[in-house]
């Protein structure tokens, strides 16, 4: 694996690449080249030995490949925000065809789903209290009389408000409900063409980039933040603290391996891994769900890099400063996933949250990350349009790189 | 029976010193989830408004105007800017900066006055489907009502107020959480989720680290019975699990402005019988684990899935049908129907009874499995 870094045939002649032994200090007649090679030698070395340690232990390969696919399923499953079959019980006092007909209606697209009838009021609020149903449609008696007369007849619609985008969405639809059975009843009098457009004023809507309205299309670019930030932060501070802990980081000082090849030695199998991981929860995206790319490749491409490499930098500064594997994961938790997961956007409005929340969601580096990638997967966008979220995702990679590679040189000096 | 109480005693002292000795620990197990809770209740409005909306009035004439206005009247869509073309809007809308454009078509006014009929065009930008279905809804909610009473007013002049146009209006009402507060929804999941979080987690790396220390080999030497020694050790957890909700729930009626219905004694019962499942869970991995890294990741494999198939973000009705058995597996699901019913809603005994029995029966089932293996373990 480290073979890809060394140029070609050179390091099977010299010594155990593990190991580059026989080192003079201030060796005089150095060349630039040569010294290029050792650097791509050792790190090269380092990336090998720290990919099989990857390789060797099971749980890390788990929540390095296994755990970003059953995630996206269990989101792009599990969280549905087009919510429909929603329980509808009914108390229809009026018993007459025309209110059957309003059942009918609700029931017909899915959205509603009859789960009983109940008597009275009484045994509505009941039926809610116990969960038994989430809206109760309430048809009075004389509800027919009162359409065949030519007269605004009024049906009561009780809902369990509990849960707020549930209670949002069934009040948009009990809106097209009326105007759906004020159609049918109109053009059902003859007073009125049948089709809603033959009214003197109608909305056409059309909906763009996400025409169906699936949340897992929205999702899956959470899930793919979420879970670079889960490998980059938590598996390189946990490895690079595990060496701290056991003094293996003092055996590799005493090595004439130099402190900035240890950090990218010991970083690039990581990077690797998450490149690894975005293929493929974008790819299983594309299969599962149907995830579309219709935008810039190279800005989705530089987006990744950029944002990994800004939470491996601090996956290697919480490493330095913590030194201990139960502090760090402690650390990576509420440093790097806890705000990946409530605020970047993933799935909470950012617009909603107070402004303290909303200032500090600036900082979030998977805020910029997600919505480089709505952009680029859903609405087709390119650079022109994405440059303001890439600009601080680099900015952010330059920091922490720069800080932790500061941290980790002086703190052995 | 009386030594049995002071053993169980001794072993339950022990491990509350211990607990308390840590200060990372007691931080974790107090501090936290308050935090915890408080953050997510701030940072999660599921509610829909304001949606930014980009104007395009080809018309430009007052009725066009005041169609728009009257469209943004009720604050579910909010005007970002006016364009001329639909093509600037399309742009907007590529780039994120609006979310919707109304395109007023040209001769609209006349098309009224005419009784012509005309679209007002809605483009939604569909990315986040919550907010595309409201903002719809907001949209064809006003011109459909708007419609149908220009449609009255013109049957009434045609036929001089001699045949009605017969209308449905539905009128909602509701119940239990009126002001659609998302931090009234969330904080029985939050409550429910970091009582998983905590109790498991800290049980399981809890137990695994006395057994990477080894001390759980020094315990095996006492003549403790095993029953004994596991209440002991998991009576803390317990204890702490019921301090933690008892925190969440009064931060969420301060803070939140949650509604405390029911009766509270139902509501401690049916959390005893929850934490009978979290803890056994964490117990379970405790004896599945080695070490403290190893308990780390068996316990988040748990509670991720547990999270996410519960209903605590969207409701299980919404699950494709595939899924919606597999969530019957899952304690927190109960436990969190439980919790809304007497909480938000006032449910009683009668109409809980179902959520306690499967929790009490997972419990013991749990707690029992857990225990057989832990014996295993220790002997």
């Amino acid at each position: 694996m480290s073979e890809v870094h060394t140029p070609g045939g050179a390091p099977a002649a010299g010594p155990p690449a593990g190991h580059p032994a026989g080192h003079p200090a201030g060796h005089p007649a150095r060349s630039r080249s040569d010294r290029t090679r050792r650097f791509f030698i050792r790190v090269g070395a380092l990336a090998a030995k720290e990919a099989l340690h990857i390789r060797r232990d099971p749980r890390t390969l788990y929540l390095g490949l296994i755990l970003p696919l059953v995630m996206l399923l269990l989101f792009g499953f599990g969280i549905s925000f087009e919510i429909d079959h929603i329980p509808l019980a009914v108390s229809d006092q009026d018993h007459t065809p025309e209110s059957r007909a309003l059942v009918d209606d609700f029931v017909a697209a899915n959205e509603f789903e009859l789960v009983g009838n109940v008597p009275d009021a009484d045994a509505a609020t009941e039926v809610l209290a116990a969960g038994r149903s989430s809206a109760v449609l309430t048809i009075p008696q004389g509800y027919a009389e009162s359409l065949s007369r030519g007269e605004t007849a009024t049906v009561g619609l009780l809902l369990d408000a509990v849960d707020v985008s549930s209670t949002q969405q069934s009040l948009a639809r009990a809106d097209v409900m009326a105007q759906v059975a004020t159609g049918r009843v109109a053009a059902a009098s003859g007073l009125m063409p049948a089709g809603g457009a033959n009214l003197p004023l109608s909305a056409r809507t059309w909906t763009r980039f996400n025409p169906a309205g699936r949340s897992s299309l929205y999702l899956v670019p959470g899930v793919t933040a979420y879970v670079l930030a889960l490998v980059a932060v938590l598996l390189t501070s946990l490895a690079v603290a595990r060496e701290w802990e056991r003094g293996s980081m003092e055996q590799l000082f005493a090595t004439p391996v130099g402190r900035l090849e240890i950090v990218i030695g010991k970083l690039l199998p990581y990077l690797g891994m998450g490149a690894v991981q975005v293929l493929l929860v974008l790819t299983a995206g594309a299969w599962v769900f149907g995830l579309p790319f219709r935008g810039s490749l190279p800005v989705l491409a530089l987006a990744s890099v950029l944002f990994m490499l800004g939470m491996l930098g601090q996956g290697l500064l919480i490493s330095v400063i913590t030194r201990n594997q139960m502090v760090a994961t402690q650390a990576s938790m509420l440093s790097a996933m806890l705000p990946s997961m409530l605020l970047s956007g993933f799935m909470f409005p950012i617009q909603n949250m107070p402004l303290p929340l909303r200032v500090f969601s600036h900082i979030v580096p998977a805020r910029y990350y997600i919505a480089v990638l709505r952009g680029v997967l859903l609405r087709g966008n390119g650079v022109s349009e994405l440059w303001p979220e890439l600009l601080p995702l680099a900015l952010f990679a330059g920091l922490m790189i720069a800080v932790s590679t500061a941290r980790f040189q002086r703190k052995l000096a | 029976m009386r030594r049995w109480l002071v053993q169980l005693g001794a072993v339950f002292v022990k491990e509350v010193r211990q607990t308390v000795q840590d200060k990372r620990l007691v931080g974790l197990l107090t501090v936290a989830p308050f935090v915890q809770l408080l953050l997510f209740g701030f940072a999660i409005d599921l509610g829909v408004d304001q949606v930014p909306t980009v104007v395009v009035d080809m018309d430009a004439s007052a009725e066009s105007r005041s169609t728009v206005d009257a469209m943004l009247a009720d604050g579910t869509l909010a005007s970002v800017d006016h364009v001329d073309s639909v093509g600037a809007a399309e742009a907007q809308l590529e780039d994120g900066r609006a979310a919707v454009a109304l395109v007023v078509p040209q001769d609209f006014a006349r098309d009224l006055s005419r009784g012509t009929p005309t679209q007002v065009q809605v483009i939604l930008d569909g990315t986040d489907p919550t907010r595309s279905g409201v903002a719809s809804g907001a949209a064809s909610r006003y011109l459909g009502g708007r419609g149908l009473e220009l449609a009255r007013q013109q049957l009434d002049r045609v036929t001089g107020g001699r045949l009605k146009l017969p209308a449905v209006e539905i009128r909602p009402r509701l119940l239990f959480n009126p002001e659609l507060s998302s931090a009234v929804f969330m904080v029985p999941g939050i409550a429910g989720m970091l009582l998983l979080i905590i109790t498991t987690l800290v049980t399981a790396m809890g137990l695994s680290r006395e057994a990477e220390v080894g001390t759980l080999e020094q315990v095996r030497v006492t003549p403790l019975p095993t029953p004994l020694l596991m209440l002991g050790k998991i009576g803390p957890y317990v204890i702490v699990g019921l301090l933690d909700v008892t925190l969440a729930i009064a931060a969420g009626a301060w803070v939140f402005d949650m509604p405390l219905r029911g009766s509270m004694l139902l509501f401690y019962v049916l959390t005893a019988a929850y934490l009978l499942n979290t803890v056994g869970l964490g117990l379970l991995i405790s004896t599945m684990s080695k070490t403290q890294q190893q308990a780390f990741i068996g316990a988040f494999v748990v509670i991720l899935p547990a999270m996410l198939l519960s209903g605590t973000m969207t409701p299980i009705h919404a699950m494709p049908d595939w899924l919606q058995p597999i969530t019957l597996i899952n304690p927190l699901r109960f436990y969190l129907e439980g919790v809304r019913g007497i909480l938000l809603k006032g449910a009683t005994l009668s109409d809980i009874w179902v959520q306690l029995v499967v929790l009490l029966v997972y419990g013991v089932f749990i707690l029992g499995g857990a225990s057989l293996r832990f014996r295993k373990t220790v002997a």
